[in-house]
């Protein structure tokens, strides 16, 4: 990036535990305005609670979660969406009981400026064939389309996508690198949680490398070169 | 025609009963509609539901009478099409209220809690109209606009009675259209599936949570008052419509829509045709059905295979701590029991020896294998009918005409087990609530049992033709002994590795299941030890009070033992005998309060479940524990602290 543009997110201190046992141990990091960063980290590395944390849906926790100067740390998750903020989550959660036309449209539209269902449609023609099955029929790569698609509707301006590659095929994840490429060029500002680092070290503009709950490294995309080893370290088996 | 007469039935009589069965079934279908949309969404079984119903016949009813309920006013009376308005909204809202006071603060709690908690308002409720209207029913005139009725030739069909099909199809197809096919509706199905992440796309979930509650109450309401000029407005009138609404909805499939409508209208048809072929089984037909379908098809007719939710984990007591310690406790009821009678009167020390007992077998399955039964009273009424009817009409000894009972009871408990265990959480407290009432149903009708009035001045004989027991004395101690055998019988079960299995099974089923236990041999045999023991109960509570009534077969006695169980701590070894002791206690006291005792009941259910979960041994328990823990980091600051010092010197 070439100016600095506003800081949209910002995480400051943020601690998490679901019920006795802590996830997040004071975690910070930043997203400004149309940038694309990734949480990366092994499994358990509390990527997920953080995204989680961010949408409201884990209580109990401190620190400041700010949106665009709101505080959200304190509110309902359905207050933080309509704040703008489109979550993606793992597993896809497309709904059995609802076909693929009403998993599309189910989040409601917030904001002006989100994406028709036709430019949806165009990005994943796939669906279209599929538009009155049920969810959970498709094949885990169209689930993880209609996933994708189902938030650009809303109006929302920042996208949270969790680990969107998880179990599918390369062509489908190239596919999604591409989709992922588009959403940044029409000016959205995307959060990324991956564990898969050649998929992300191509997107990102900035990757914070997360373990035992917190951000431990932060690299912009120029400083990746020089430092893959330590990443490939924290993201080993 | 000709084919009626092969039959032998005049064709008046099997239409009017087929009429009257689409009658009952249009409400059943509007009823378990509501159910099951509240259960679907708010995985709640609103057991209040028939007392929403009730409340909407009492609103239709209340409306008309304006004028003489407050006379100073000047009120005009509103009649029965603005109420068909007025009521379901006003029901409604009561609805949105019950569910913000209430039942929102069980929905992460087990399902079992739930259903407590609708079984507390709806005795609240239900009790409270009893105590101003009583048995009797009130009359609701049908409006002059459907009065009348058409002659078809071979029937009279009134026209009210076509009014109330027509609208309880439009309703429920209607509802099914706006849950399955409408923008709402897919919200509706999205937040059942995942909440979180409706939430998390906008949508408010807590408060669709409250409307569609307070829709399901609105459409009981409604029903409410479409029935007024049917059926009789009385207290009652909720009551015995939800138990057969349970089991409508587990024969659709729990969370079918559609499945609830259309069992709802055909079990209703099928009960009418039952009165005109069979009438002794009219009252239990729908029961047996359920019965039916659990063994061929145990997801219901329409439900989808559900994954089996985990069961309840709601036993609180502490191994080690001395309040599970058997032997001690033996020994102190030993004598704290010989003792009792110089204290109290030995009739009430019986009852709650008696009702203790009867608690500790339902402890048993509940506690310990976490299956909210909901339909004990079917052994203990069971066994207290044949020990009664053994002694007063056979004349057997005292000690055979128990043993019989207890044998019937262990008998039907098998039966039941073995239907009952295909399905966990609440659908085990539905299947047996209505299979108990299967038996409710018998006990009315058979001529042995001798309805209303029981079997009454049922001898007590002598035991072992040893011991009189009409020595009131000689009675007491023989039941003290039953008791104490029956304590140490219990706390051997739970102590032994047949015991241990059933907690694991209660903690994580699947893990045990991948252990190699075969589970549900586990659960029929602690269901049937559990109904044994309750028949032991029955049996003997028929000879202490030499009576055996309907009461003793009636779901409120399955609700009380729950309710002893629940006060006094669930799946702790005291737990039972307090509260059962608290609640004999607490009826004698409240007494003189006469028909408000079921209020204040229900109201206590309510309490213990909102804040009182773990019982009152349960909270001691955890009193107790805390205290230890306490201490023990003290100790280990202390020695700390020692430590320091003396390196410091």
């Amino acid at each position: 990036m070439t100016e600095i543009s506003k800081v949209v997110l910002d995480i400051a201190d943020l601690h998490a535990w679901y019920g006795e046992s802590k996830a997040l141990h004071g975690m910070n990091f930043e997203i400004r305005e149309g940038e694309l960063v990734t949480l990366l980290g092994r499994n358990g590395a509390g990527k997920t609670t953080a995204l989680r944390c961010i949408m409201g849906l884990v209580r109990k926790k401190t620190g400041a979660i700010t949106y665009r100067g709101d505080n959200l740390a304190a509110r309902a998750p359905e207050i933080i969406a309509r704040r703008g903020i489109a979550y993606c989550p793992e597993e896809r959660g497309i709904f059995s009981s609802l076909s693929v036309a009403e998993n599309l449209e189910l989040p409601p539209v917030i904001a002006k400026g989100g994406m028709t269902v036709d430019e949806i449609l165009e990005l994943f023609p796939n669906l279209k064939a599929r538009w009155q099955s049920p969810g959970t029929k498709l094949s885990g790569g169209e689930q993880q389309m209609l996933a994708i698609g189902r938030i650009l509707r809303t109006g929302a301006k920042l996208l949270i996508f969790d680990e969107p590659t998880e179990g599918l095929a390369p062509v489908i994840v190239k596919q999604i690198a591409v989709v992922l490429e588009k959403l940044k060029a029409r000016g959205f500002t995307i959060l990324l949680v991956e564990q898969n680092f050649r998929f992300a070290a191509k997107l990102a503009d900035r990757h914070f490398v997360v373990d035992h709950g917190k951000v431990v490294e932060r690299f912009s995309r120029d400083e990746l070169a020089g430092n893959e080893a330590k990443i490939q370290a924290y993201l080993g088996v | 025609m000709a084919m009626m007469d092969l039959i032998g039935v005049p064709p008046a009589l099997l239409f009017g009963q087929l009429l009257v069965g689409l009658i009952n079934g249009s409400f059943y279908a509007m009823m378990s509609l509501g159910v099951a949309i509240i259960f679907g969404m708010l995985r709640i079984g609103n057991f209040v539901h028939g007392a929403q119903y009730m409340l909407g016949a009492f609103g239709a009813w209340y409306l008309m009478r304006l004028p003489e309920l407050f006379p100073g006013l000047g009120l005009p009376s509103i009649g029965y099409w603005w109420a068909l308005v007025i009521v379901p909204l006003v029901v409604a809202v009561i609805g949105a209220l019950m569910e913000r006071i209430f039942i929102r603060r069980v929905y992460d709690l087990d399902h079992a809690y739930g259903l407590l908690l609708t079984v507390g308002l709806a005795m609240a409720i239900e009790g409270a109209f009893n105590v101003y209207y009583g048995a009797a029913g009130q009359m609701y005139g049908v409006p002059d606009t459907l009065k009348g009725g058409i002659n078809l030739g071979f029937m009279f069909l009134p026209i009210y009675r076509a009014w109330v099909i027509a609208v309880a199809i439009v309703v429920c197809f209607g509802t099914w259209y706006v849950v399955e096919r409408t923008k709402l509706g897919s919200y509706l199905r999205a937040a059942t599936e995942n909440p979180d992440l409706v939430r998390a796309f906008g949508i408010n979930v807590p408060r669709l949570l409250m409307l569609t509650y307070a829709f399901g109450v609105g459409l009981a309401g409604f029903a409410g008052v479409m029935a007024a000029p049917i059926y009789q407005v009385s207290p009652q009138m909720g009551q015995g419509i939800i138990i057969t609404i349970f089991a409508v909805v587990v024969i659709g499939g729990m969370g079918s829509i559609f499945g609830a409508i259309v069992s709802g209208l055909m079990l209703g048809v099928i009960e009418g045709l039952t009165k005109v072929f069979y009438p002794q089984a009219s009252s239990t037909v729908i029961f047996i059905i359920m019965a039916l379908v659990l063994i061929f098809r145990p997801a219901g007719l329409f439900g989808k295979e559900t994954t089996s939710h985990s069961v309840a984990d709601v036993s609180s007591g502490r191994s080690g701590s001395f309040l599970e310690n058997g032997r001690l406790w033996l020994a102190i009821f030993a004598i704290g029991g010989g003792l009792l009678p110089f204290v109290i009167y030995p009739v009430m020390g019986m009852k709650i020896l008696v009702l203790a007992l009867f608690a500790l077998a339902y402890n048993l399955i509940f506690g310990y294998v976490g299956l909210l039964a909901f339909g004990h009273a079917a052994f203990y009424g069971a066994s207290s009918y044949v020990t009664a009817h053994a002694a007063a009409a056979w004349g057997l000894p005292t000690e055979l005409c128990i043993l019989l009972g207890v044998s019937v009871a262990t008998a039907i408990g098998v039966l039941f087990g073995w239907l009952a265990i295909r399905r966990q959480g609440l659908y085990f407290a539905m299947i047996t609530l209505a299979l108990a009432q299967i038996i409710y149903f018998y006990a009315v009708q058979a001529p042995w049992t001798h309805g209303e009035d029981g079997i009454q001045s049922v001898p007590r004989g002598t035991l072992f033709g040893l011991i009189d027991l009409s020595n009131t004395l000689n009675m007491y101690y023989v039941t003290l002994v039953v008791f104490l055998v029956g304590f140490a019988f219990v706390y051997r079960i739970i102590h032994s590795p047949f015991g241990q299995t059933l907690k694991s099974i209660r903690e994580n089923e699947p893990r045990a299941i991948s252990l190699g236990y075969s589970t549900d041999r586990f659960k029929l045999i602690a269901f049937t030890l559990s109904a044994m023991l309750s028949g032991v109960a029955g049996g003997l509570k028929a000879i202490i009070f030499q009576l055996a009534s309907l009461a003793d077969v009636f779901f409120m006695t399955s609700a009380d033992v729950l309710l002893m169980t629940l006060i006094g701590g669930v799946g702790t070894l005291l737990g039972p005998v307090v509260g059962a002791a608290v609640l004999v206690t607490l009826q004698r006291e409240l007494a003189t309060l006469g028909a408000w005792v079921v209020v204040v009941q229900g109201a206590i259910f309510v309490l213990c479940v909102l804040f009182l979960r773990k019982g009152i041994v349960g909270t001691l328990e955890e009193f107790l524990s805390n205290r230890a823990e306490r201490k023990a980091q003290k100790g280990v600051k202390t020695t700390e602290a020692v430590a320091k010092t003396e390196a410091a010197q």
